[in-house]
């Protein structure tokens, strides 16, 4: 499994209707779209999944679960995106097999040597810019992290944290794959123009 | 008998691994672990340690609805809650594993029992702080409709004392599960033998 270069990836929030979200990111040609509520019941999550998926193959876009490979399970999703603290990659590969796409997030290229060890088929690394869509308790670790973490785990990286469309560039010409938002497309008066703004700005770079 | 775990409530360091050794000598449970403390590593670490201690025991291990938990780390069941992932697709992606439900109506109950899961947990039956939450209790007149409806063993949960399970084998339960007296872990061996003296063999 390669990961396209150039990539969006935008992942849900915790406001918006996420289905909804989705359509306009994918309408403003996001390459993935990550479910992520972390206060959502499982039927609740497998409901809205079982749609986002549906819009993510009718745009050939990636639909990624955040932390719940049971519900990726359920309903088949492309891949998952566990976090340090969600379970460990190996056993969410055994589970979902050979094709799926699974992302770790890290911080350091230690957790990236680990990542690629652990048979991750992309990183996420962040927080490159400061952010308040989580509470981030390390400083962020800039543009200048990217390639030394990219090199150590050679995986693709998707860059996550505080990137918005000033900066968004940045991140693509510091060596990242593809750029992961939240906010600057959730909290967008017109997700689908933000989303195709920010597109637009990566394949620029 | 089913033993439900419930660190949230009091936040005792160790009280999950010290229940699973005490079913070493107690008879054989079902030991559903009810962590939402915990976040997916955890419970993941957790789960990894206790599954053979409850094995061992000739107990099951169902790990609160992650059943991607469940398969990783070795347990042998899941517990659904009401609001899970659809049960048939629960029940498609672990062949395998004891799958369970907890269910608060009617309609829930006769979706999980065409679903193919293998037992329901129906309550709360009687008044129980820690099952406030799902509502008032329904009593064992409504149990006794739920066990005649459903053809998969019914367990009743909420506010029951040892006392009190004859009454629910009597509406039909298969058995009876309970948190809070299994809180003090060491005498639990004796306080499931006691459950298991109110109920027919």
């Amino acid at each position: 499994m390669t990961l396209p270069r150039r990539l969006l990836c935008v992942i849900t929030d915790e406001r918006s209707d996420p289905v909804e979200l989705a359509r306009m990111a994918l309408e403003g040609g996001a390459g993935i779209v990550q479910l992520r509520r972390k206060t959502a019941s499982g039927r609740q999550l497998f409901e809205w999944a079982v749609r986002i998926q549906e819009l993510c193959r009718e745009r050939q876009a990636m639909f990624i679960v955040n932390d719940r490979v049971d519900i990726a399970l359920a309903m088949q999703a492309d891949g998952v995106h566990l976090g340090q603290q969600d379970m460990p990659a190996p056993a969410a590969r055994a589970l979902l097999g050979p094709g799926a796409i699974i992302g770790v997030s890290v911080s350091c290229t230690a957790e990236a040597v680990s990542a690629a060890k652990d048979g991750a088929n992309y990183i996420g690394v962040g927080h490159i810019f400061p952010t308040y869509s989580k509470d981030k308790p390390s400083p962020p670790l800039g543009t200048a992290a990217i390639k030394p973490i990219r090199n150590a785990a050679q995986l693709p990286v998707i860059a996550i944290g505080g990137i918005e469309l000033k900066n968004a560039a940045e991140v693509i010409r510091a060596g990242a794959s593809g750029i992961a938002v939240i906010s600057a497309v959730s909290e967008s008066d017109d997700p689908a123009d933000a989303s195709r703004e920010l597109v637009r700005r990566i394949r620029q770079a | 008998m089913i033993v439900s775990s419930g660190g949230e409530h009091l936040a005792q360091r160790g009280l999950v691994q010290k229940q699973a050794q005490a079913l070493a000598h107690s008879a054989p449970v079902i030991f559903q672990i009810r962590e939402k403390m915990l976040d997916a590593s955890s419970l993941w670490a957790l789960c990894h340690e206790i599954a053979p201690v409850i094995d061992a025991a000739g107990s099951i291990l169902a790990v609160n609805e992650r059943f991607d938990i469940a398969l990783a780390a070795g347990a042998k069941g899941v517990h659904l809650p009401e609001s899970s992932c659809p049960a048939d697709t629960v029940r498609k992606a672990t062949k395998g594993l004891i799958v369970g439900q907890s269910v608060h109506s009617e309609t829930s109950a006769l979706k999980a029992s065409s679903a193919g899961l293998d037992y329901l947990l129906f309550g709360p039956v009687f008044h129980t702080p820690s099952k406030e939450p799902f509502g008032p209790p329904q009593g064992l007149e409504r149990l006794r409709e739920i066990c005649a409806k459903v053809r998969i063993p019914v367990f009743a949960v909420g506010g029951i004392t040892p006392d009190k399970a004859l009454a629910c084998i009597e509406c039909g339960a298969w058995g009876v599960a309970a948190l809070t007296p299994f809180l003090d872990a060491g005498s639990m061996p004796e306080t499931i033998s006691r459950y298991l003296s109110f109920m027919p063999s």
